[in-house]
């Protein structure tokens, strides 16, 4: 895993709208001076909690919705810009880009009412790997319907036959018709990454083994945003970082941190007492 | 932006015109103007209704197949902008354009070409039949020409008197 070079960031912000808050407490203060440590962000778009819905954040760009303040945009800029494109752009006219579009870092789905500047600005915004397509699809919800990562998916079980080839093909993917602890939209109830997942907090032990095996990747029952089920909707994560709701407990953040193995290696010892006191039960 | 076509009658939509209607499958039917949209909701196929292109692409009366409609199809996966394509690809556009309707009146030239002949073995049966109605059998027994020569009529009172009664 290559390590990425960050830039040297004031480390302490006051929570506020937008503006992104360090997970640190005066706990790990003295550790964050030592280290560089990738953590989870919290930020809100717009004073709302659910960053998933207007953001898409995969291994080889951003998708970024366009909001009345730039400071949503500026967060992931901080983050990511010198690393893989953040695009500002807007589907079908709206916001909601997040739940609309799905994408790994082969390819971008888009639903079919995406207009033709919309489609032809992501062309030329997003690096030529990623191929850009727009599905003919009734359920036009393509980020709650489909979730991804790099190797495996999983989709709704009323997808098209065809759209399912289109997933296989432009994602280059892996493709499983699952539901999560009983509910067919897996797009919105479970984000995963190459590294880990993390589910609907009602999906049962055995389901939790078997969407395992099927992902290939550590999955976790959780909750985001202080207990909200619909995991996609409040958090958008990639390999190296996360980006969660303000309202997102220091319990939730740790558990994401450590589910999607966001932390560094190095300071294993005093983190792994640190989770310890942290958390209590894995759900 | 896009210029839609109406699913009724198959014309373009322009922006501010018309009604689009979703369906509960999803499925989205725009029209051009309230004429088609009454036809849909009286549940009227297009296919049967004569004015539509569905049904004259479907009788014949319309070009069907060529390689100049494969350019205006709908492209579901974009190429990153490029000048001088995009250059290229508007004076293609226009060009195509003066093609496709060079060739579709050529397709309808074509299909009324056959019915010139029959139009004139009609003519000339016609001719030969009804020849008395407007020639008077005694004046064609002395010009034995059996084709009409081109008469110019000249506007004196005596020669409109004598058609005047003829036609009574």
């Amino acid at each position: 895993m290559q390590t990425f070079p960050l830039p040297p960031k004031p480390l302490f912000r006051l929570p506020s709208d937008g503006k992104p808050a360090r997970a640190s407490s005066l706990l790990f203060s003295s550790l964050i001076n030592c280290f560089r440590l990738i953590m989870a962000t919290r930020l809100q778009f717009e004073n709302s909690c659910e960053v998933g819905v207007f953001s898409k954040l995969t291994n080889a760009y951003c998708l970024v919705a366009i909001g009345g303040s730039e400071n949503f945009y500026s967060a992931f800029e901080s983050e990511l810009a010198d690393v893989i494109p953040v695009v500002k752009t807007s589907i079908s006219g709206t916001r909601i880009i997040g739940r609309l579009c799905a994408g790994n870092k082969n390819g971008l789905l888009v639903p079919h009412n995406t207009t033709d500047q919309e489609l032809q600005h992501l062309r030329n915004s997003l690096p030529d790997q990623v191929v850009v397509q727009r599905i003919e699809e009734k359920l036009s919800a393509l980020g709650n319907c489909i979730a991804c990562n790099d190797h495996v998916a999983l989709t709704h079980a009323d997808l098209d036959k065809e759209t399912e080839e289109i997933i296989a093909d432009v994602l280059g993917v892996e493709v499983f018709r699952q539901t999560i602890a009983g509910n067919i939209l897996v797009g919105s109830y479970c984000a995963f990454s190459n590294r880990g997942g993390l589910v609907h907090p009602h999906t049962s032990i055995q389901e939790l083994d078997e969407l395992s095996t099927l992902l290939q990747v550590p999955l976790v029952a959780g909750t985001i945003n202080r207990g909200s089920e619909v995991i996609a909707a409040g958090m958008t994560v990639n390999d190296w970082t996360a980006f969660c709701g303000s309202d997102t407990t220091a319990t939730e953040l740790s558990v994401i941190e450590s589910v999607f193995k966001l932390r560094e290696a190095q300071p294993t010892a005093i983190v792994n007492e640190m989770r310890s006191s942290l958390i209590d039960s894995y759900v | 932006m896009r210029l839609e076509k109406c699913w009724f009658c198959s014309s373009t939509v322009y922006p501010g015109h018309g009604i689009q209607f979703v369906r509960n499958d999803a499925k989205i039917f725009r029209f051009c103007r309230s004429k088609c949209h009454k036809n849909f909701k009286m549940k009227r196929n297009p296919r049967k209704v004569k004015w539509t292109k569905a049904y004259r692409r479907l009788h014949g009366k319309d070009m069907t197949q060529d390689a100049t409609f494969e350019f205006e199809r709908k492209r579901n996966r974009p190429e990153r902008y490029d000048r001088n394509l995009a250059e290229n690809t508007l004076k293609a556009i226009k060009k195509i354009d003066k093609i496709r309707s060079d060739r579709a009146s050529d397709h309808i030239k074509n299909r009324l070409k056959t019915g010139k002949v029959q139009r004139q073995k009609e003519a000339r049966k016609q001719l030969e039949q009804g020849i008395h109605l407007v020639k008077a059998p005694l004046a064609l027994a002395q010009d034995s020409s059996l084709h009409l020569p081109k008469i110019k009529v000249n506007v004196s009172q005596a020669q409109t008197e004598e058609n005047q009664a003829m036609e009574e």
